[in-house]
C-alpha cells in the first residue's frame, strides 16, 4: 500500500532515460575527438533544460483521468506527510471517536436491540414477584405450580433456578465439578428447542421422587464424553446419584441466565406444593405467550393468578406486586445504567473527536490561505483547488476508518474477555456495522462541514486580499471564534468524563481500601461437595474432623475453623429476630432479619475477625451446640440500641434461646459495597441436615496449591474419590470487585482520551493563535513588553478558553453524575473534593499545554517578526 | 549550416513513426535519425521528443523496453506496435494528402 504513496514508478524511469541519452550523446563527441569533459559539457549544453523537458514529458504522462486522482492522493499524502502532528492528531482523534462509539454500541446493540437468540423470541416473557424486603424477585413454588395450571395466557410456563447454577460432582475416577441448570421440565418447549440428539425431558422427570435424567450442553458433552454418541441412555453419576442422559443439546442453544452451565437436569416441581409446606423454592419463570394474546391481556391473567395467591396466604405477599415483563427487556436487566453510561461516555468522546478534528483543520486551512492563494494566481483551477482539499479529508478520513476497525476489533475481544460473566448475551456481540457506518458518517460531514466550506471558499479567495493580508495573518479571522468554541467544548465535555472516572475511581478505592472486618490476606476457604443422601451419612461427622485435623497439620496453618461460611457472606441464611423478654414476631414477620452462620472456636482466629466485647467461642462449647451466639455490631445497633446484649437470650421461642455471649466488630458481609447486616454466629459446626458442602476456613502462610495438594494426599487413603476446591479469600473478593472494576476502567479510559484530545485542542488553539499573532507579539515586544509579559498574554489567552470549558463542564457533571449514583459507593456524587481535584488538574495540564505556545512566543525575535510583514 | 525548418504542427508523430519501422530504438537514435534523415534541416527539441514518446506509448502506439546501448549503459528502446504501424500507415496518407493540398494551394498559377 505503500508502494502507492510513494514517488510515482515513471520519475526514476524518466531521469533514467534522459541519463542516457547525455551518455551516449557524449560517446559519441568523443568519438569526434573531444575529451570527455568538453563532451559531457557539450552534450548537456546541446540537450538544453533538462528539468524542462523532465517537466514536459511527466505531464504528458499524467493526463489520463486515473493518473490525475492518483497524483492528487500522493500530493494530499505528501502534504499530510509533512505535517505529521496535525495528520498524527487528527488520524487518531477519528480513530478513537469512531472506534469507541462503534464498539459500545455494538455492544449495547446486542443486549437491548437484537432479537433473542429462541424461535419467535417475541412471545418469550419473564415474571416474578418483586420482595423489595429482600431486594429480590422470584417465584414461590406453590405459586409457580398453580400458575402454570390455571393460566390462559401462556403455551408454556416454565421454570429455573434463579440466577445461579448448582455445582455437581460427576462421578468418574477423577471426579469434576460441574454446573447443572435446573429447570421444569416443559423449559425446552417453552424455548422452542429440540435437542440436536435424543430427547427432551419426560414429565415423569420433575417429579420428586421420579426418575432422573440430564440433557449435555454440546461443549460439555465434546469436552467430556468426546461426544460420543452413545452416551445417550447411559447412566452418569452426578454427586453419587444415577442420572439418564436423555439427549444432547444444539450448539446453538443459550440458557436464559447468564451463568456457566454445562448440563441440564429437572427441578423437584412437586404438583402439591403449597404454602403451608415447610419449606418452598424459588424459582425463575418464563413464559411463552400463546399467539395472539397481548402483553395487557396476559398481564390481566397474571393479577388474576396474584391476587388469587395472595387470598391463599396474605403473609407472604405483604408490600410484593408481580413483576412482567418481556425477555429481551429483562435480559438487558440491570445493565441499563452502565450501558447508558458507557455510551454516554462514548458520544462525548465522539463529539470531542469530531470537535478536534473540525479544529485542526480549521487552523490548517487559515494557515494555508497564503498557499492556496498562491496556488490559485499561478493558475489553479478553483475545481481542481477543492478537489485536492477534499483528497487529503478524504484520506484522513480512510486512514482514520482502518485505524478505527483495528481499534473496534481489539476493544470488543478485550471487552468480552474483561466482562465475562458481568453482562449478558456476551457471547452474541459483534462488530455493528451499521454504528460503524453512522460513526463514520458522522465524523466525515465534521470533516466535510470544517475542512470543506474552507475549501470552497479558497475557489473564491480574494486573491489580492489574502495575499496582502496573508502575513498579518487576519484572513483567518472569522475561524477565529469557531475554534475556540470547539475547544471550550472540548474542555467541558472531558470534565464531565473525568469527573465520572474520578467518582469511580474513589469507588473501587473504597471497596478495596475500607475496613473490612477481617483479614483476607493468607486465608484460603475448602470445600468439599458432600451434600444430598450421600452427605447425611455418619461418615461425614468423622470426615469433617479428620480433614480438620489435617489442614492443622500442613505446615504454615495458623488456624483451621469448620465453618458453614465465610466472612463474605452475612451468614448461611436469615431468620427473624427475636429476644425472650419481648412478643415473639408474628411468622413472616418481615424487616427485622439476622443472617446466622455456625461456626467453632477457631473462626475468630481464621477470618481475623475482631471481637469488641465479651468472648468468642470456646471449645467446649461445642459439646452442647447451638446454645450460644456472638452477633456483630451492626446486630447491635438494630436490635439493642443502648442497651448491653451479652446475656440476653435470642434467636429462640418457648424454652429454647441462644444466649449472646460477645459482640464482634462488622465485617462487609453483603458484598464490598454495602454496609454490614446485622448476623449472629451461633456454636454450631455443621447443620442437621447435611445439605451443605463442608467448609472449612483456613489461615496459613502457605499457598493454596501447597495446601490443596497436602490435603489431596491425605485423603487419598480413605477418601479417594472426593472432591475439594481450595480458593483464597482474595481471589473470592477479587471476583467481587471485578464489576466495579471493569466499570472503572472503561470510564477512565475514556476520560483519560478526552482528557488527552482536549490538552491537544488547547495547545493546538494556542500554538496556532501565537502564529498567527507573531506579527502583533513582535511589535509588543519592540515597543518593549517584556518576554513574561507576553508569556502571561498568551496564556491568559489559554485560561479564559478552559475557564469557560470547566465552568460549563462541571455544571453538565453535576447534572449527569446524578445517574452514576446507583454504582458509586463511599462518595457522594457532587463530592467537592472530587470536582476540586478535576478542575485543578485540568487546569494544571491546560496550563502546561498552553505554556509551550507562550514560550515559542516569547522568544520571538522582533526583528524577523516584523521584517516577515 | 543549413537552414532550420520549424516542425510543422503534429508531424512529429509521424517522423517518430517513420523512424521507428526500420527497428527499435532509443530517443537520441530518433532524434539523431531524424536530423541525419532530413539532411540536419530538421532538429528536434527534447522538450518536444521526449513528451512525444511518451504519449504515444501511452496511446498504445509504440513499446519500450530496457536494453543496454552502445553506450554500454541502460538506455529506453521504443518500438512499433501492430497499432502503431497501422497508425503510421495512416499518418503517411494523411501526409500525402497534407502535402498535395499544400502543393496545389502554392503552385504558382499558370496565365
Amino acid at each position: 500500500m505503500w508502494r502507492f504513496f510513494r514517488k510515482p514508478v515513471g520519475e526514476a524511469d524518466l531521469e533514467e532515460e534522459l541519463q542516457a541519452h547525455l551518455a551516449i550523446e557524449t560517446r559519441q563527441l568523443m568519438e569526434r575527438g573531444l575529451t570527455r569533459e568538453e563532451a559531457e559539457t557539450e552534450a548537456r549544453r546541446l540537450f538544453g533544460n533538462q528539468a524542462l523537458v523532465l517537466e514536459a514529458t511527466r505531464e504528458v504522462r499524467g493526463h489520463a483521468g486515473f493518473t490525475r486522482l492518483g497524483q492528487d492522493i500522493r500530493y494530499a499524502a505528501r502534504v499530510l506527510r509533512r505535517a505529521p502532528g496535525f495528520t498524527a492528531a487528527a488520524v487518531l482523534s477519528l480513530a478513537l471517536g469512531i472506534g469507541a462509539t462503534t464498539a459500545v454500541f455494538s455492544i449495547a446493540d446486542t443486549i437491548f436491540l437484537r432479537p433473542l437468540p429462541y424461535a419467535d423470541g417475541g412471545q418469550l416473557v419473564w415474571l416474578g414477584i418483586r420482595f423489595p424486603g429482600i431486594s429480590t424477585e422470584f417465584l414461590p413454588s406453590p405459586d409457580y405450580v398453580a400458575w402454570r395450571r390455571d393460566n390462559q395466557v401462556f403455551q408454556q410456563l416454565a421454570a429455573t433456578q434463579t440466577s445461579f447454577s448448582t455445582a455437581m460432582l460427576l462421578g468418574t475416577s477423577d471426579p469434576v465439578e460441574v454446573h447443572a441448570g435446573r429447570v421444569s421440565t416443559n423449559f425446552l418447549d417453552a424455548f422452542a428447542v429440540t435437542p440436536a440428539f435424543g430427547r427432551t425431558f419426560t414429565a415423569q422427570e420433575e417429579l420428586p421422587n421420579g426418575p432422573k435424567a440430564v440433557l449435555l450442553m454440546h461443549q460439555f458433552w465434546r469436552d467430556h464424553f468426546h461426544a460420543r454418541r452413545d452416551l445417550l441412555g447411559s447412566v452418569i453419576s452426578l454427586d453419587g446419584q444415577p442420572y439418564t442422559v436423555a439427549g444432547i443439546l444444539p450448539q446453538s442453544f443459550v440458557y436464559p441466565v447468564d451463568v456457566k452451565i454445562d448440563l441440564l437436569t429437572t427441578l423437584p416441581v412437586s404438583p402439591t406444593a403449597s404454602h403451608r409446606d415447610r419449606s418452598m423454592s424459588t424459582w425463575a419463570v418464563f413464559g411463552r405467550l400463546k399467539r395472539g394474546v397481548t402483553m395487557a391481556q396476559a398481564r390481566a391473567d397474571l393479577d388474576k393468578l396474584y391476587a388469587a395467591s395472595k387470598a391463599d396466604f396474605p403473609q407472604l405477599f405483604r408490600d410484593n406486586h408481580l413483576a412482567f415483563q418481556p425477555l429481551r427487556e429483562h435480559r438487558a436487566g440491570n445493565i441499563h445504567t452502565l450501558l447508558f453510561i458507557l455510551m454516554g461516555a462514548a458520544a462525548c468522546l465522539l463529539a470531542i473527536a469530531c470537535a478536534n478534528v473540525a479544529n485542526l483543520l480549521l487552523a490548517r486551512w487559515s494557515a494555508r490561505a497564503r498557499e492556496l492563494a498562491v496556488r490559485a494566481a499561478i493558475g489553479a483551477g478553483r475545481g481542481r483547488l477543492a478537489r485536492q482539499l477534499f483528497t487529503e479529508i478524504a484520506l484522513l478520513i480512510a486512514a482514520g476508518t482502518v485505524v478505527a476497525m483495528v481499534f473496534v476489533a481489539a476493544a470488543l475481544r478485550a471487552f468480552v474477555h474483561f466482562a465475562a460473566g458481568q453482562l449478558p448475551r456476551l457471547s452474541e456481540v459483534s462488530t455493528d456495522f451499521r454504528v460503524f457506518g453512522i460513526a463514520l458518517l458522522v465524523s466525515l460531514a465534521t470533516a466535510l462541514v470544517f475542512g470543506g466550506l474552507p475549501a470552497l471558499r479558497a475557489g473564491r479567495i480574494d486573491l489580492q486580499s489574502v495575499l496582502q493580508q496573508a502575513g498579518r495573518g487576519s484572513a483567518a479571522g472569522g475561524h477565529r471564534l469557531m475554534r475556540r468554541v470547539l475547544v471550550a467544548l472540548e474542555v467541558a465535555l472531558s470534565v464531565i468524563l473525568l469527573s465520572g472516572a474520578a467518582l469511580l475511581f474513589e469507588t473501587l478505592w473504597h471497596m478495596q481500601n475500607d475496613h473490612l472486618g477481617f483479614q483476607p490476606e493468607h486465608v484460603l476457604t475448602v470445600s468439599i461437595p458432600l451434600h444430598g443422601p450421600n452427605g447425611q451419612n455418619p461418615a461425614r461427622a468423622e470426615l469433617a474432623s479428620d480433614v480438620l485435623t489435617w489442614l492443622r497439620r500442613i505446615p504454615g496453618t495458623e488456624a483451621a475453623s469448620f465453618t458453614q461460611c465465610t466472612p463474605l457472606v452475612g451468614g448461611v441464611g436469615s431468620r427473624t429476630f427475636s429476644r425472650s423478654d419481648r412478643p415473639l414476631p408474628e411468622p413472616f414477620h418481615r424487616g427485622d432479619n439476622i443472617g446466622y452462620c455456625g461456626t467453632d472456636a477457631d473462626y475468630l482466629k481464621a477470618a481475623g475477625a475482631h471481637l469488641v466485647k465479651g468472648r468468642f467461642f470456646r471449645d467446649d462449647d461445642i459439646h452442647h451446640p447451638d446454645t450460644v451466639a456472638v452477633i456483630n455490631e451492626a446486630a447491635v445497633r438494630a436490635y439493642f440500641p443502648g442497651e448491653d446484649p451479652i446475656g440476653k437470650q435470642i434467636l429462640g421461642s418457648g424454652a429454647v434461646w441462644r444466649t449472646v455471649v460477645g459482640i464482634v466488630a462488622d465485617a462487609k458481609n453483603q458484598g464490598l459495597n454495602h454496609e454490614a447486616i446485622p448476623e449472629a454466629f451461633v456454636n454450631q459446626t455443621d447443620d442437621p441436615q447435611a445439605t451443605r458442602d463442608l467448609l472449612f476456613l483456613v489461615r496459613t502462610l502457605s499457598d493454596e496449591a501447597a495446601v490443596a495438594r497436602a490435603l489431596r494426599e491425605e485423603m487419598r487413603a480413605d477418601h479417594a474419590g472426593l472432591f475439594t476446591k481450595v480458593q483464597t479469600l482474595d481471589d473470592a473478593i477479587g471476583e467481587m470487585t471485578a464489576n466495579p472494576r471493569l466499570n472503572t476502567i472503561l470510564i477512565c479510559t475514556f476520560a483519560a482520551v478526552a482528557f488527552l484530545m482536549a490538552m491537544v485542542g488547547v495547545y493546538g488553539v494556542l500554538a496556532f493563535s501565537v502564529t498567527e499573532r507573531s506579527a502583533e507579539i513582535g511589535i509588543r515586544m519592540a515597543l518593549g513588553a517584556s518576554p513574561r509579559a507576553v508569556i502571561a498574554l498568551v496564556v491568559k489567552e489559554g485560561a479564559v478558553l478552559v475557564a469557560a470549558g470547566v465552568f460549563a463542564g462541571v455544571a453538565g457533571a453535576l447534572f449527569l453524575t446524578r445517574y452514576l449514583t446507583t454504582l458509586l459507593y463511599g462518595v457522594k456524587p457532587t463530592d467537592p473534593f472530587t470536582y476540586g481535584a478535576v478542575v485543578f488538574g485540568l487546569a494544571l495540564a491546560a496550563l502546561a499545554a498552553s505554556f509551550l505556545p507562550a514560550r515559542r512566543a516569547a522568544v520571538l525575535d522582533p526583528v524577523v517578526t516584523l521584517r516577515h510583514e | 549550416m543549413p537552414d532550420r525548418v520549424e516542425l510543422l504542427q503534429g508531424t512529429l508523430d509521424l517522423l517518430i513513426l517513420q523512424v521507428l519501422q526500420w527497428g527499435p530504438q532509443h530517443g537520441h537514435g530518433i532524434g539523431q535519425a531524424i536530423r541525419t534523415r532530413s539532411q540536419e534541416v530538421l532538429q528536434i527539441e527534447h522538450g518536444s521528443l521526449y513528451p512525444a514518446l511518451h504519449r504515444l506509448e501511452q496511446q498504445g502506439w509504440l513499446a519500450s523496453e530496457w536494453k543496454i546501448s552502445e553506450a554500454n549503459r541502460r538506455a529506453r528502446y521504443y518500438r512499433l506496435t501492430p497499432k502503431g504501424r497501422r497508425q503510421l500507415l495512416e499518418e503517411q496518407s494523411r501526409w500525402k494528402q497534407l502535402v498535395r493540398a499544400v502543393a496545389r494551394t502554392v503552385k504558382p498559377v499558370k496565365e
